[in-house]
């Protein structure tokens, strides 16, 4: 991966305002959902990569579906059409390859908005 | 809604970041109310500690096999909660908004079932008001059956008591 590649868009992924609400503005609760959030995608990123080796279509189906609502939690609207297509593909059964390439930009934006998150965090202390 | 009675709700998500979000936006939904959540990841660990809590509500996901494959999905864990007990009210969370599931969720006993799309928390927090009130009129019928049942002794026993008298003292109303 080259350093141009690591981020593909210089703005932000994740709008944290929708959290902000939701938590009545109590930091110590975005914190926490935070600190879960940081925990949870590379666990699931690894899940989904390791279906995608196995080519395990109901795996990939099955963490799409979750991501889906963790990253509508954190405001990364971006990512949701991606893992709703991964969804799809895992459901129908097909196309690995196409799977494989959303998969790469899956990736890419969710380090980015790791990266972002843990700016945020940083904030808070 | 104002009570000072404890209420016990389960969220059933394999989701953690979602339940996390959800617990908080509950709180912060109903603050004077007590309430205590409880988080499990799979129907399974639901099921370990539903006895022992006997929560009034169960907020439960469909699809709870991402972490864990061989984790039995939302209906089938429906089906064990109206076995231990018929009254728990449940609300069935899907992101698909599948008439099937809907459907299959209330031919099992769901009380409601709400997609999750955008406007989900506000969704279950509408959701919860409503089952709240239903469990409060629910309570407020059996304490008035109660007093029904206690009121109707009581003139049982007065009247009894009347004829007694009339028939062994008659003198006592003459």
């Amino acid at each position: 991966m080259t350093t141009n590649e690591s981020k593909i868009d210089k703005g932000n992924v994740c709008d944290l305002n929708y959290l902000s609400e939701l938590m009545g503005g109590k930091k110590h609760l975005i914190e926490e959902i935070m600190d879960v959030f940081l925990k949870q995608v590379p666990e699931e990123l690894q899940s989904i990569n390791d279906a995608i080796e196995k080519i395990n279509y109901a795996a990939i189906k099955g963490v799409a579906h979750t991501m889906k609502s963790s990253v509508s939690i954190m405001g990364i609207s971006v990512l949701t059409p991606i893992l709703q297509e991964m969804e799809d593909l895992g459901s129908n059964g097909t196309s690995i390859e196409k799977i494989k390439e959303l998969n790469r930009k899956l990736i890419l934006l969710c380090n980015q908005a790791i990266e972002e998150i843990k700016i945020e965090k940083s904030k808070f202390i | 809604m104002n009570t000072k009675k404890q209420m016990d709700i389960f969220i059933v998500d394999d989701n953690k970041v979602f339940s996390l979000a959800l617990k908080a936006d509950i709180e912060v939904a109903f603050p004077k109310m007590l309430i205590k959540t409880h988080l499990f990841e799979t129907g399974e660990k639901c099921m370990e500690k539903f006895i022992q809590v006997m929560p009034e509500v169960i907020i439960l996901d469909y699809f709870l096999n991402s972490k864990y494959p061989e984790a039995a999905d939302g209906i089938k864990v429906l089906d064990w909660i109206k076995k231990e007990n018929f009254n728990t009210e449940i609300i069935m969370l899907t992101n698909d908004d599948s008439i099937d599931i809907a459907l299959k969720s209330f031919h099992h006993g769901a009380s409601d079932y709400v997609v999750k799309t955008e406007t989900k928390f506000k969704k279950i927090n509408y959701s919860l008001f409503n089952l709240f009130k239903t469990i409060e009129a629910r309570s407020e019928a059996k304490t008035f059956k109660r007093l029904l049942i206690a009121l109707s002794l009581v003139v049982a026993i007065l009247v009894g008591g009347i004829i007694a008298i009339e028939i062994f003292i008659p003198s006592l109303f003459k």
